[in-house]
Order: C-alpha cells, then sequence, then structure tokens
C-alpha cells in the first residue's frame, strides 16, 4: 500500500467522521419553536395557505401533501430554482457549477461501479456492463468536469468583479473556487490522458481491495491529490451548504407541526423547560442560572395589586 | 461598503440622501422630500446616532474607556449564550445553520424594502448585520479565530463602536423575512436581526423603551402595554356599548369575564384606544352571528399584544402564559385573536411550542371564523355598501409566517361589488410589510419615525398608490383594508406625513369595519371617511 492510498483512505475517513459528526450536531438540538414560512408546499395550497384558514382546525385530520412537496424540492435541488427566479446572473454561473459536480459525482459512482465489475472479473472490453458503466463515467465525467470548470470560472470572474459580491467575497471563498475549478481542470486532463478512466477504475478497485494500485501518471497524481485534499476539507466549511437545505427548509421553513398532545414534543418542552436561564438581563431574573425556563417564564417581577398608571 | 467597516472610525457610517431614496408613484413622482430630520446637538451627545444619523434605541454613550469595554464584554457573553443549548434552545437550530451557512450571494437584497427603497444603501443589506455578527463569531468566539482572520473573510474589530452601530441596526428590520424567502440554502437573515436584539435585551438590557419599559413591562405590570387598567377597559367596553347604539341603532351588551362562553375574543388593546369600530364591529357581528363569545377584563387578558416577539424570549414567555391562563380560568374552547397580525403569530405559532400540550388552548385567526360567518348566511351584506374601490393590505404574521391568506380575500370579494376589490403586486405570502413590522409602528424616539415613514414604510406606501393609480383624484374616495393594528398605526402615520387622503382620497381601516359597514341591517354607514369625521 503506498502513500497516496494511505492519504486516500484518510481523507475518506475524515470526511464521513466530519460530515457525520456535523449531521448529528444539527439533528440532535433542541426542537426549536416554530418558525415556518409561507408557502409550505405540504400544506397543499397553491396560494400558500395553512392549515390555520380552517375555522377548528384543530379538529381536523391534517393533511400533508408530499407530492406537493416533492414537485417543490426536486427542481429546487435540481436546477436551484429559487435563484433561477430571483438571482438569474449568479444562476448563470452557478447552476452549470452545481451541475458539472452532480455530474462529477455520478461519474465517480459509474467509476466506483466500474471497479467492482472488474474485481468480479468483467473488465468492459469483455462484459456489456462493465462497458455500459464505462461509457457512462465518461460521458458523466467529462461533461461534468467541462461544466465545474465553466462554472468556477464564472463563478471566479463574477465574484471578483460584480460589486454587489465584490464586498462580500473572502481569500478563502476564491481559493475554494479555484480548488474545485482545478479538479475539474485536471479530471478532465486525466481524461485526456487516460480516455477510458482505465487507470483511475484500477486505482479504486486496489483501495476496494487493499491491494497494491497501478503506477499513475503526474496529472492523475495532481488531480487524485487535490481531489483527496478537498474531500477531507469539505466538512469544514460552509459549502456543506446542503446540510443547511435540508434543515432549513424541511425542519424549519416547513415545520409547521402542530403542539396536539404528541407525547415526544410534550416530553422534549418539559425538558426544555427545566434548562437553567443564565441570561443576565435585571429584567429576566435568573439568578445566574438558578433559575430554569419554567421559573422566570413563570414569573412577574412588576406585579402587584393593579393601580392607576402614575 | 463591507460588512467590517461598521467599525470604523467617524461620526456617521452612512448619509441618507432624500434624493437618493426610490422614487414613489404619482402624485408623489415629484415630490421634494427633506432630508431627515437631525438629531439636535443635545441628542447627539447623549445617544449613539453614528449608524445613519437616527437613534432608535436612545443608547447612552459610554463615558469612559471601561464602561466601554464592559459593554463590549457583556455583548460577547451574550453572544455565547445566544449559542448555548440552555439558554436558547427555542431558537438555536434555525439560528446556528443561518449563521454557519451563508454562501453571500446576495439574493436576499432585492427582496429587502428597506434596502431597495433606502435606494441601495449597504448597511441595510440583509447580509450586512448578519454578517458582522458571524464575523464576530468566527474571530472572537471560535477556536483559532483570529488566525488568518483577513483570508477567511472575519477580521473585524471589536469596539463599542461596533456593538452600537449593530444595536441601532438591529432595529432597521421589520423581521417581514422576505429575504428568507428568497434565500437558495434557507438562511434566516430576520432570524439573524431577531436574535440580535435578544443578546441585547436578554443580557445587556437594551431594548426600544416603546417596546420594553412601555411596552412589555407595562403589560405585565398593569395589564396593558396601553397602561390600561382593569377599571379602564371596563369603563371603556360600557362606553363601546353606548357608541354601537349610537351608530348602529341597537344595544348590545358585550359579554365580558362569561365563564362557559366557547371562544374568547382577545384585541390588541390599542384597538380600544386609537380604533374603537374595530372592537364595536367585532360586538356586532358576533352577536349578529349567535356566537358564544366573551371578552377578558383580566390581568393580561384583555390586550393580546405580545412584544416580546420582537425581542426578547422571556417577556414573550411570560406574556404567552398568562394569555393562556386567563382563557383556561374561562373554561373557553378556544381562543380567536383580532385584528392583530404579530398577536396572530405569537399565540398561534410560537407560542406553539412553549407549553406541554395539556396546558394548551386552541387558537384561532378572527379572519377564518369572520370567512365562516360569511359563509353560514347568518348575516346579510349588500357589497353595494361598500361602493368604493378597495385593495388589502397583508400582514406579514398573519399572512407569509401563519398562512392565513384566502379567508380575507373572500370576505372582501363577498361585501364589495364585482371589480371594486383589487389586489396590490406582490399580495398574499409575497406581500411587502407595512414598514412597522417587528415594533416600528410603536417606536416614536428621537427621529426614528421620520426614518420609519421615509424608509421602512415607503414600499408599502408605493404599493398602496399603485393600486389605485388612474383613480388618483381625491374625489374619488378608496379604501385600503388593513387588518392589523400594527399596519394601521403605520399607515396611518404614512397618512399623516404624506397627506395621503387629502392628495389622492385613499383612507384605511380594518376587515370587520367594512363587513359591518356593509350588513344589510345596518341603516347608516359604518365607516367614516376623515372628511365627514368632526373628531379628525
Amino acid at each position: 500500500m503506498d502513500i497516496l492510498q494511505l492519504l486516500t483512505y484518510a481523507s475518506g475517513v475524515i470526511f464521513v467522521v466530519f460530515f457525520a459528526r456535523k449531521l448529528l450536531k444539527y439533528w440532535t438540538m433542541p426542537m426549536h419553536v416554530r418558525w415556518e414560512l409561507y408557502p409550505v408546499p405540504h400544506e397543499g395550497k397553491e396560494w400558500g395557505g395553512s392549515f390555520y384558514e380552517d375555522v377548528d382546525h384543530w379538529k381536523k385530520t391534517r393533511h400533508v401533501d408530499h407530492v406537493a412537496q416533492y414537485r417543490f424540492m426536486v427542481p429546487e435541488i435540481l436546477f436551484i430554482r429559487a435563484l433561477y427566479e430571483d438571482n438569474r446572473p449568479l444562476w448563470r454561473w452557478t447552476f452549470p457549477f452545481h451541475l458539472g459536480l452532480y455530474l462529477s459525482i455520478g461519474g465517480l459512482v459509474f467509476l466506483a461501479i466500474g471497479a467492482l465489475l472488474q474485481i468480479a472479473g468483467r473488465a468492459p472490453d469483455a462484459s456489456g456492463l462493465a462497458a455500459l458503466a464505462q461509457s457512462l463515467t465518461i460521458i458523466f465525467g467529462v461533461i461534468g468536469f467541462a461544466l465545474g470548470t465553466i462554472g468556477a470560472v464564472g463563478l471566479i470572474v463574477k465574484r471578483l468583479t460584480d460589486p454587489m459580491l465584490k464586498d462580500y467575497t473572502s481569500g478563502l471563498d476564491l481559493l475554494n473556487l479555484f480548488w474545485l475549478g482545478a479538479i475539474f481542470v485536471t479530471g478532465f486532463l486525466v481524461w485526456l490522458s487516460d480516455p477510458g478512466f482505465a487507470v483511475s477504475r484500477g486505482y479504486l478497485a486496489s483501495l476496494l481491495t487493499f491491494s497494491p494500485g497501478p503506477s499513475l501518471g503526474g496529472m492523475q497524481i495532481i488531480n487524485l491529490l487535490l481531489f483527496i485534499g478537498f474531500w477531507a476539507y469539505f466538512p469544514f466549511t460552509h459549502m456543506t451548504h446542503m446540510i443547511s437545505k435540508y434543515f432549513m427548509w424541511d425542519k424549519v421553513k416547513w415545520d409547521d407541526m402542530p403542539n396536539r398532545g404528541d407525547a415526544g414534543m410534550d416530553s422534549k418542552i418539559k425538558a426544555y423547560l427545566s434548562y437553567p436561564v443564565s441570561w443576565s438581563g435585571a429584567h429576566i431574573g435568573a439568578e445566574g442560572g438558578k433559575k430554569s425556563w419554567a421559573e422566570v417564564a413563570t414569573t412577574n417581577p412588576w406585579a402587584q395589586p393593579q393601580k392607576e398608571e402614575k | 461598503m463591507r460588512p467590517e467597516e461598521i467599525s470604523k472610525p467617524g461620526e456617521r457610517l452612512e448619509y441618507l440622501d432624500p434624493k437618493k431614496l426610490a422614487p414613489l408613484p404619482p402624485p408623489y413622482d415629484d415630490l421634494e422630500e427633506e432630508p431627515i430630520t437631525e438629531l439636535t446637538e443635545e441628542q447627539k451627545k447623549k445617544w449613539e446616532h453614528s449608524l445613519d444619523g437616527v437613534s432608535a434605541l436612545n443608547l447612552p454613550r459610554p463615558e469612559t474607556k471601561e464602561e466601554e469595554d464592559k459593554l463590549v464584554l457583556a455583548f460577547l457573553r451574550g453572544y455565547e449564550k445566544l449559542v448555548s443549548k440552555e439558554n436558547n434552545w427555542a431558537f438555536l437550530q434555525p439560528l446556528s445553520l443561518s449563521l454557519e451557512y451563508c454562501a453571500r450571494c446576495q439574493t436576499c437584497a432585492d427582496a429587502c424594502p428597506v434596502y431597495e427603497m433606502s435606494g441601495h444603501k449597504d448597511i441595510y443589506r440583509p447580509t450586512f448585520r448578519s454578517d458582522v455578527l458571524r464575523k464576530i463569531g468566527k474571530k472572537y468566539l471560535s477556536p483559532g479565530g483570529k488566525i488568518l482572520a483577513g483570508f477567511r473573510g472575519h477580521d473585524i474589530d471589536l469596539k463599542w463602536e461596533t456593538i452600537a452601530r449593530l444595536a441601532e441596526l438591529a432595529y432597521r428590520c421589520t423581521l417581514c423575512r422576505r429575504c428568507t424567502q428568497v434565500c437558495p440554502i434557507g438562511v434566516d437573515n430576520g432570524l439573524i436581526t431577531h436574535e440580535l436584539r435578544k443578546i441585547f435585551s436578554m443580557e445587556m438590557g437594551i431594548a426600544p423603551m416603546e417596546v420594553h419599559e412601555k411596552g412589555s413591562v407595562k403589560h405585565l405590570q398593569f395589564g396593558s402595554s396601553t397602561g390600561m387598567i382593569k377599571a379602564a377597559i371596563e369603563d371603556i367596553i360600557e362606553y363601546l356599548e353606548d357608541d354601537i347604539e349610537e351608530k348602529t341603532g341597537k344595544r348590545i351588551k358585550i359579554p365580558v369575564n362569561k365563564k362557559g362562553a366557547e371562544i374568547l375574543l382577545v384585541h390588541n388593546a390599542g384597538e380600544f384606544m386609537a380604533w374603537p369600530e374595530n372592537p364595536m364591529a367585532f360586538a356586532v357581528l358576533f352577536d349578529a352571528a349567535g356566537i358564544s363569545y366573551t371578552l377578558s377584563t383580566e390581568f393580561v387578558g384583555y390586550d393580546a399584544v405580545n412584544y416580546g416577539l420582537w425581542y426578547d424570549d422571556v417577556q414573550f414567555a411570560r406574556v404567552a402564559i398568562k394569555h393562556l391562563e386567563v382563557a383556561r380560568d374561562l373554561g373557553v374552547k378556544k381562543i380567536v385573536i383580532g385584528e392583530c397580525g404579530h398577536a396572530h403569530k405569537a399565540l398561534s405559532v410560537i407560542a406553539d411550542r412553549l407549553l406541554p400540550s395539556e396546558q394548551m388552548i386552541p387558537r384561532e385567526s378572527s379572519y377564518a371564523l369572520l370567512w365562516d360567518i360569511v359563509k353560514s348566511g347568518k348575516i346579510k351584506f349588500d357589497p353595494n355598501k361598500n361602493d368604493f374601490p378597495v385593495t388589502l393590505h397583508d400582514p406579514c404574521n398573519v399572512v407569509r409566517l401563519m398562512g392565513v391568506v384566502k379567508p380575507q380575500r373572500e370576505i372582501l370579494k363577498a361585501i364589495t361589488p364585482p371589480g371594486r376589490f383589487r389586489e396590490m403586486t406582490p399580495h398574499g405570502v409575497n406581500n411587502y410589510c407595512c414598514g412597522g413590522g417587528s415594533g416600528f409602528a410603536i417606536m416614536g424616539s428621537g427621529n426614528f419615525p421620520e426614518w420609519r415613514v421615509k424608509l421602512s414604510g415607503r414600499k408599502k406606501l408605493t404599493q398602496y398608490l399603485n393600486a389605485f393609480q388612474g383613480e388618483m383624484d381625491p374625489s374619488i374616495k378608496k379604501m385600503i383594508c388593513a387588518p392589523c393594528s400594527n399596519c394601521k398605526g403605520m399607515t396611518r402615520d404614512l397618512m399623516e406625513h404624506y397627506e395621503i387622503f387629502e392628495k389622492t382620497g385613499i383612507w384605511y381601516t380594518g376587515l370587520v369595519e367594512l363587513m359591518v359597514n356593509a350588513m344589510v341591517d345596518q341603516e347608516k354607514p359604518f365607516i367614516t371617511w376623515p372628511d365627514e369625521d368632526e373628531d379628525m
């Protein structure tokens, strides 16, 4: 096992551990109070309405329209519809960039399938299935690299020249785009030197079987180093915004689950009300964490027999 | 302007030139507006105003460097609490996600009416204040935050100016959350502003006087943010009965503290004082429809407002719990919320996960119940009695933040002649805030009211005017239906400042007033126009 293989494994482990840790961090946060924002697609009312439009809504069976939610979400994930509608000049670059990413990841998946088939003794020149996996690797990979490169370059130029974006762009933002752009460009160059991705597939097969890998060319090594470096770095960045997209849309903006006697919700609320409060504002009366939420919320510091205001 | 520049020395970060503000539609298209009145020299000495020359908070300047440092430290301490589970369980998840994930794409900027109407002033950009908070957190509260801070994009100086300007900036956003609607990642800059206000109030004791001392504190001290005590509200309700008789010819007994009634109807207490026709109209409609309801004159029960919603979770919880207690004591089956937008959201949505379900009482929007009354046919309406152009303002708290969109529209269509009701553009869940949201409508210190009518209310004014273009002759009377007390307050201020009725014939009212006006057995018009009202 060579140093590149070790680094690839290490990168994968770092990615899995820290990405999972990030997911877990948000997953285990306390249930928030309701903070939904309409339209909420699963309400199934195209005008953006909610169950609050009905009299005695709590007596009615709650209807959740999952199809309406998917109808909204799929174009949003695939085509970044919100940006298309509200910020078209940026969408022109960020859409090819993201589509390039999706396709490149798709290419990697087909490369992995090809590697598994290779391990099973089915090479592309002897197996229709393996040949299909190879063809799809090439199609997804090459189109992905091209679109990703176009998007990354476009975004770098836009961030450097658009007065709205310039003031909000850091050196790190540019480095991130440059880094991803470099992965796309070198990926494309790898394809030029290895049109069937045979070496890459062999390398991936070696990783899956923990066996020595094939000899890699210079461009392949550069592409691999750029990729595994980014893979390990990615969980620590705000580029993991797919996490936010899931939680902020599905668990915040669309979380209109009412409190109607759900035992789990009740037990959470009771636990939260017992949390100590340490806010220092004099009116809070938290006594430095000695009082719980239930105590401060049920204490009225201004309670007095009613009298005329002076 | 980069967010880091919030810390730069100088008397003022931004100057507001009235010529640069977004133009208004006719007949105000050639209006030459005065600049916002400067604070007096004495006020300038006393109050922090270095953001934009406006003081909403009347924040006193610290006298010594030690005091400044103490405030900076208090801010950081509060920030730490804001991102702790114990102190902020209620908003920790959406706040953490919003702080961590902004891609700074600026898509939100054009959705913000304040940013747009200011002539695109950077300090009002939704990401500006959020990014200042992010950068402070990253540099001063994250491990290794000062390493390569410039390259990582968060090299911000934290000093008194930063904190003071940020405090004022927390009150240049109406929390309408249009910015959140358009964010492709779901980042909630409105929430960040809300949370920022919490650091100032809950840790540092800094909040607008009208919202805290004269608002939620009064509410918990006297029973109403208006300062009105039980005896006063009881008197007012009696007067309302007299006024109803005068206006409708019918003597109605308004039920008060009636145990066993099905509904507790709660109004914004400001209605009793500023727009008594509104609770009167509710009484007329509920009586005519045979609704079993009661008002409360018990402590806090006669004022539906909950100002804590805008700036302080503890104040919010204290008032919401009182509202629920009053309803439980009366034994009602549900609470119906009158025409008050933030009371809708506070009690229906935010308070929903405040207490375990066994302590909750169902809450309902009056809009839904009113539409039910119309549909029931229990009251006969003659749309021709509302034979004037009408448009509808959507209160953010009821519409975008709660999803009550259709009932009020259906009611208006039922009580106006065909073609008289017209929508604003945009409307419904994409509406624009009246400009008085999140407490602005009641904040009257320093030169803030001028900022409010010239900036935060400017987009709504534009919408009001655009809704009636082609009918601007002041002799054609036109009506804005604004079914929310704060929105009405803001609209009233716009009316006064721009002399809208005099110049255009546009006036405003609530939804129930228009309903009573259309009742078949209502002999005299219930609605009065300013030129008919001697008290105006």
